[in-house]
């Protein structure tokens, strides 16, 4: 087994460029000073966290593919596919984007890491131990007319992998990136992918992606998005999968007259924590954001939705929403909703709104007066809650398989009377 | 002609405060209804305890068509044939109208060709397409809910109907829409109740009877001569006619302590 160690840290350098091994050696460095989370820290403080370093393995060879899945059937069109597994670039085709891996980038530095190494362990093991990675360019005026497909999946057991992805879009470039998180079945694993989303003046970027991780698995996601003047980003994020599955979030509007869109639904299950932690920061003027995240939880599954609206001093003229809706379906399911507002800036538009609670009776008694059955009237009311959030997902063609993995969730809850 | 509803001596409370008291309404099929009453009179409670809605002690008798309805749970109620226009209906976020009304069809025991027919062919005439495939009742005026429950009647196809205050929040052009629409559903198979505290609507609309409830019980039933009365003297009118002292309810008695709990002033 080879460990997360110094000892061991010469096997994940192998193959990599010297820029990036020198790198991985100073977030050595930092790992090795880091313990995991405890949850008395304050951004990990409903979170369970079990899964030190010291019983995970790298990853020497990656494992076998795992059969197609449902959420990629019925995307009829697509730019191109990469498939990762266990941390490693195995495929790459794409037919409007400019794909490269890092063993190509010998004699091109760049910036690595999407966050701070120090920010916690998992970045810090991200840094040191990411020996792969994607770099998907977008030339500037380029139109991807369909979305490019990343599988990202987790497959041996006992490890940990660090899936790397980085999309940088070109000026008045338009781009589509989807997605899609798996791991093997009843494979206990850690991974910690890194996705970097860069959008230049006048770029525009949808992406989305599919959290659909089996429930022995665990994944800590830091994400970045950084827009420029007039940029446009438009994120969905489907959180389905995973034992804990964290998605760290932040969107930087940099640049004047910059616009984002966050859309998510979550649906835990079993005794899952979902957890989102999510920054937009505005530093351009005339910047626009809105956030929408729906969940629910059912069976003794938590989630965590903790976002915070930050406006800089000079960020004028922002304007910028969020909601956070839930629904608690059993008696020990948990939903924990802090929406946050920073604004140290005075000519802006500003709000949140944040509810945590079951099925509404008034829903259901207006549903039930038309003849539908009480288990009929809960089943279309949860169709309905999420289909809000589908009907805004940013990549077209997986609206109905998206909306049949929570409708079958939540049917077969209740059919077992697991839900109250 | 045989009874669509028959209600005996209905008393109603909500945590021990009499509502409705020794409430009897017979509506045969084929005819219109009408129950008028001020503010505060029941007649809002009378639909949802007929509805089904819970949190209400609930004694006496009601039956659609000599099915008892009391026993059963609200969606019974509807599959039997009651149903309730409301006179708030709830926004349903999500569901769209016309996905509702496909599975309430379907509950009501149509094949769904029949009832994608029936939506096409109602929807066309309340002026409700735009609105099948946006959520129930979202951001629509307070006409567009109305006339969405009108619409929903006319696709379910009720054996009673109770329009609670169908005309309140509508000017004038749409009360006389919705009474037409009102007229146009009168049909051997149907009974409706009409609730209304105006008697603006009876201008479009001719009820068989009128009833009229004051302080939980029926004090007086007739044809349009009471609509008339009631047009000119008011309830103030007829309670005068029928020597009904103003019941001022003071509640129980309070302690001093309750009234630093509560704003202080009556407003």
């Amino acid at each position: 087994m080879t460990a997360f160690n110094a000892a061991d840290h010469a096997n994940s350098k192998s193959n990599v460029p010297s820029w990036r091994a020198s790198q991985m050696d100073s977030a050595l460095e930092i790992f090795e000073t880091l313990d995991e989370p405890t949850g008395f820290e304050e951004d990990w403080r409903y979170v369970d966290y079990d899964l030190p370093f010291a019983e995970l393995a790298q990853i020497e060879d990656p494992g076998e593919p795992l059969s197609d899945g449902p959420f990629l059937a019925s995307l009829t069109n697509n730019s191109g596919r990469v498939l990762i597994v266990d941390g490693q670039v195995l495929e790459v085709g794409s037919s409007s984007a400019s794909i490269s891996t890092l063993r190509d980038l010998e004699s091109d530095e760049r910036e690595f890491s999407v966050v701070a190494v120090d920010h916690n362990k998992l970045a810090a093991a991200h840094g040191a131990f990411a020996n792969d990675a994607v770099f998907v360019d977008v030339v500037p005026n380029q139109v991807m007319d369909a979305p490019l497909v990343i599988e990202v999946q987790g497959v041996t057991p006992g490890t940990a992998s660090f899936p790397h992805i980085s999309v940088a879009v070109g000026e008045n470039a338009e781009a589509q990136v989807l997605v899609v998180y798996r791991s093997a079945d009843g494979a206990e694993l850690l991974m910690v992918p890194e996705i970097d989303l860069q959008v230049v003046d006048g770029g525009r970027l949808r992406f989305m992606s599919v959290q659909s991780l089996d429930h022995a698995a665990t994944n800590v996601v830091h994400q970045r998005m950084t827009l420029g003047r007039d940029a446009t980003g438009r994120l969905g994020e489907v959180g389905l999968g995973a034992k804990l599955g964290r998605l760290d979030l932040g969107v930087s509007l940099e640049g004047d007259g910059a616009s984002s869109e966050l859309v998510g639904l979550y649906f835990g299950e079993g005794s899952q924590t979902l957890d989102y932690r999510i920054l937009i920061n505005h530093s351009g003027r005339n910047t626009s954001s809105d956030v929408f995240l729906k969940g629910a939880v059912e069976d003794d599954a938590q989630s965590v939705f903790t976002g915070l609206l930050r406006i800089e001093k000079d960020a004028r003229r922002t304007s910028t929403f969020e909601t956070n809706r839930n629904l608690v379906l059993s008696e020990n399911g948990k939903a924990h909703s802090v929406p946050n507002l920073e604004i140290l800036c005075d000519d802006v538009i500003c709000g949140h709104a944040s509810s945590v609670g079951p099925l509404q009776d008034d829903d259901l008694y207006y549903l039930q007066s038309r003849g539908l059955s009480r288990e009929r009237a809960e089943r279309l009311l949860i169709k309905g809650f999420f289909q809000e959030v589908i009907d805004r997902l940013p990549i077209t063609g997986l609206e109905a398989p998206v909306s049949e993995a929570v409708f079958r969730r939540f049917v077969q809850a209740q059919s077992e009377g697991r839900v109250a | 002609m045989s009874t669509a509803l028959l209600v005996s001596d209905l008393s109603v409370a909500v945590e021990n405060k009499q509502i409705l008291d020794g409430f009897s309404l017979e509506v045969p099929f084929g005819e219109i209804h009408a129950i008028m009453g001020p503010n505060g009179s029941g007649k809002s409670t009378f639909c949802h305890v007929l509805t089904g809605k819970s949190g209400y002690q609930v004694r006496g008798s009601a039956s659609l068509a000599g099915d008892d309805l009391l026993s059963l749970d609200v969606d019974e109620r509807a599959r039997l044939g009651l149903l309730q226009s409301f006179q708030y209906p709830t926004q349903v976020a999500g569901v769209r109208l016309r996905e509702f009304m496909m599975e309430a069809a379907e509950e009501m025991g149509l094949d769904a060709d029949e009832a994608a027919t029936r939506i096409e062919a109602e929807s066309e005439r309340f002026g409700m397409r735009p609105f099948l495939e946006r959520s129930v009742n979202g951001d629509l005026s307070g006409g567009e809910k109305k006339r969405s429950e009108i619409f929903q009647m006319a696709v379910l196809r009720p054996k009673v109907a109770l329009l609670d205050e169908v005309d309140s929040g509508l000017d004038i052009d749409a009360v006389k829409q919705v009474s037409e629409a009102v007229e146009e559903m009168r049909s051997p198979e149907l009974g409706v109740v009409m609730i209304t505290h105006y008697s603006r609507i009876l201008r479009y609309l001719s009820p068989d009877r009128i009833h009229v409830m004051i302080d939980g019980r029926i004090v007086d039933r007739g044809g349009s001569e009471l609509a008339e009365e009631l047009e000119s003297g008011g309830y103030k009118g007829l309670r005068k006619r029928l020597g009904i002292e103003k019941v001022v309810d003071d509640g129980p008695m309070r302690k001093p302590a309750d009234f630093f709990t509560e704003t202080p002033f009556d407003v």
